[in-house]
């Protein structure tokens, strides 16, 4: 069973959400404060975290910083703002979603289920792997960037590098189509499967982030279009 | 620089002020010489003539030619308009212009037996002074004229300067940027830049201005401040209501109270979205977008049987989501106020939603729409803010939406931009 840990100050919020999540077949543990959620989410066992912005003690964006400085678990933030700067500072800090209060239930399962998908797929295939896909994966070398798509590992010079699930999916987008043009239209889609109505500053600050961790100049912006990956 | 700027005018004032002292000056320069000029003239004939006189009187016969024998002369001789003056005082001065580039000045005095003794005084080479002087007056004073102007105008430029950018600064706030001030923002040794121009009126506009940008922009981030905080405070509330609701048992009344749940999200989502387009903070993010594909995937995401009738697939670089928020909106208007079937075409950069029923109201079409007035009782109920967010939106797009009524019902055009501004 899939296991989420909410970190969420409204009591009415918190108990409501996660009976019914429950109903739609997610475990889930809850925190009402900053730094008790830290302490939840670093015992360890959520597949995701749903984290509130606004929250007594340690607020969600900080909550997120201290939560990614050691783990690559998926991290959906929520914010009741939606203007723009909880959203920006959120994904900044680590966060690979976030969804506006008040979200529907099924909006909420939606974006979850998107974000466990990519988690799953960032899992390494078995190691024996069916003779079928042992020729699908290799070993992709871009420069100084090397990425095991069979054991999902990411090498940058030799130094194993950690990637969230949505960083590893969106780096393997742009390895599947090395030196081609992507638009953020088409990465909302693929990766986090939105449609026209997604906020492309998801892209961007995935992008950002990307950077930081393979290299600044590995994926190139083409103004006005969107991202490419430098393959030499 | 346009003509009628403030430069180009304080260089005709200038001009103009310098012609007139140089001409002033040069009349009454060219006068007084003139006149001196004369009477100099009138001097030296006077005396010739008198000496003549004298002369004719000692007793030298005028049979006998003499150096002044033709200056005798019977008045018949005379020129007309001396031996009139001579008629009237004796002596009598003529100033003889009928050549003009070789005048005269004539002296008469009588002498005895009814003779005349006359002088004529050439004056040509006073006459020719009088015009050097007169053209070396003009001269000096288009010189005066060509260094003068440039220099005032240079003068005048940094006022000029100053008032452009004033009306830059202007122009910013109203385009938005509210850091936008005239004087740099920290002031250099206690004294900022107008300080430094004087307390002239330039100085005094600046100044308002910037208190103007300032308070604007104080009353603008605490509105949105505020809205932010009722955002939250709203948002948090309505997320319970919305959890809680997803967990009541199925049945007529929790149908009700979804249903209600429902209209209270959308208008608090609504007054949100309206209150952060009136603040003017939106900026749209312009993708590359195939229109047809969005509007197919509005129309279903409102959950409204639409048609989408698309030429081609047309592409037009706009923000997807506003563009979302609009067609949801003008598709859930038609569905609301309107009647089936509600139809989307798609054009090159033209967006129509248009559906079957009344059309929209005429008030709505004269005066636009009026948040929380639907107007016509038969356009149902609703809280107008739909159509205000449609409009704000394709206004942060840049894009033109015009709301028209066709024979068979209401007619929404969208016209995207061709080149994006901004």
């Amino acid at each position: 069973m899939t296991s989420l840990l909410l970190v969420e100050d409204d009591a009415v919020i918190r108990a409501s959400v996660s009976l019914a999540l429950e109903r739609y077949g997610f475990r889930t543990a809850t925190a009402a404060d900053g730094l008790s959620g830290l302490e939840a989410a670093q015992a360890g066992g959520h597949d995701l975290l749903l984290l509130d912005v606004m929250l007594p003690g340690l607020d969600g964006i900080s909550l997120c910083r201290r939560i990614r400085e050691t783990s690559q678990v998926p991290i959906l933030m929520m914010s009741a703002r939606g203007d723009g700067l909880d959203v920006v500072a959120g994904l900044e800090g680590g966060a690979d979603d976030y969804v506006v209060k008040p979200v529907d239930l099924s909006v909420l399962v939606a974006r979850i289920r998107s974000l466990l998908r990519r988690a799953a797929f960032a899992r390494p295939v078995p190691a024996e792997p069916t003779a079928g896909q042992a020729v699908a994966f290799a070993v992709l070398d871009f420069g100084e960037l090397s990425i095991d798509t069979g054991a999902l590992e990411v090498r940058r010079a030799g130094q194993r590098v950690e990637l969230t699930p949505t960083e590893l999916r969106l780096l393997l987008e742009f390895a599947a189509h090395p030196g081609i043009v992507l638009e953020r239209a088409t990465l909302l889609r693929t990766v986090w499967d939105y449609g026209w109505d997604g906020d492309s500053r998801v892209v961007d600050l995935c992008v950002q982030r990307l950077r930081k961790k393979i290299g600044a100049d590995r994926i190139e912006t083409v103004r006005g279009f969107g991202y490419k990956l430098r393959t030499s | 620089m346009t003509v009628g700027s403030l430069r180009w005018k304080v260089a005709a004032l200038i001009t103009l002020a310098c012609c007139a002292v140089a001409a002033v000056v040069g009349v009454l320069v060219h006068r007084t010489t003139l006149e001196r000029t004369m009477r100099q003239g009138e001097e030296r004939a006077l005396v010739w003539a008198a000496m003549v006189a004298k002369e004719y009187r000692a007793g030298t016969p005028p049979e006998e030619p003499a150096p002044w024998t033709e200056s005798i002369k019977r008045p018949d001789e005379l020129p007309s308009p001396l031996r009139e003056r001579l008629a009237v005082e004796s002596p009598a001065t003529w100033y003889d212009d009928r050549k003009p580039d070789q005048p005269w000045m004539w002296a008469a005095q009588w002498v005895n037996g009814g003779l005349v003794a006359t002088s004529r005084m050439e004056v040509g080479s006073d006459m020719i002074r009088l015009r050097a002087l007169d053209r070396a007056m003009v001269r000096a004073a288009l010189t005066a004229l060509a260094v003068v102007v440039p220099i005032s105008v240079c003068l005048a430029e940094p006022a000029n300067r100053r008032l452009r950018r004033v009306a830059r600064t202007a122009r910013r706030i109203a385009n938005g940027d509210l850091d936008a001030r005239v004087a740099p923002a920290p002031p250099r040794r206690g004294g900022s830049l107008a300080r430094r121009g004087g307390r002239d009126e330039i100085a005094d506009i600046s100044a308002a201005v910037d208190s103007m940008a300032a308070s604007l922009q104080h009353r603008l981030l605490a509105e949105q401040r505020f809205t932010a905080d009722v955002a939250h405070d709203l948002r948090t509330p309505l997320m319970g209501l919305v959890a809680v609701v997803e967990l009541l048992e199925e049945g007529e009344t929790t149908d009700l109270v979804r249903g209600q749940v429902r209209v209270l999200r959308s208008l608090v989502e609504d007054l949100l979205e309206v209150s952060r387009l009136d603040a003017g903070a939106e900026v749209a993010e312009r993708v590359r977008v195939p229109l047809a594909e969005l509007a197919e995937e509005s129309a279903a995401r409102v959950g409204v049987e639409v048609r989408v009738l698309a030429s081609g697939n047309p592409v037009a670089e706009t923000d997807p989501r506003r563009l979302d928020r609009i067609l949801a909106n003008l598709v859930l208007n038609a569905h609301r106020h309107g009647a089936p079937p509600v139809e989307i075409t798609v054009r090159d950069h033209v967006i129509e939603v248009r559906d079957r029923g009344s059309g929209f109201p005429p008030e709505l079409l004269a005066d636009g729409p009026k948040r929380f007035r639907t107007g016509a009782a038969e356009r149902g109920r609703g809280h107008g803010l739909g159509l205000t967010i449609a409009l704000g939106q394709a206004h942060v797009i840049g894009a033109d939406l015009t709301l028209a009524n066709a024979p068979d019902g209401a007619v929404a055009v969208l016209r995207l931009p061709r080149q994006p501004s901004g």
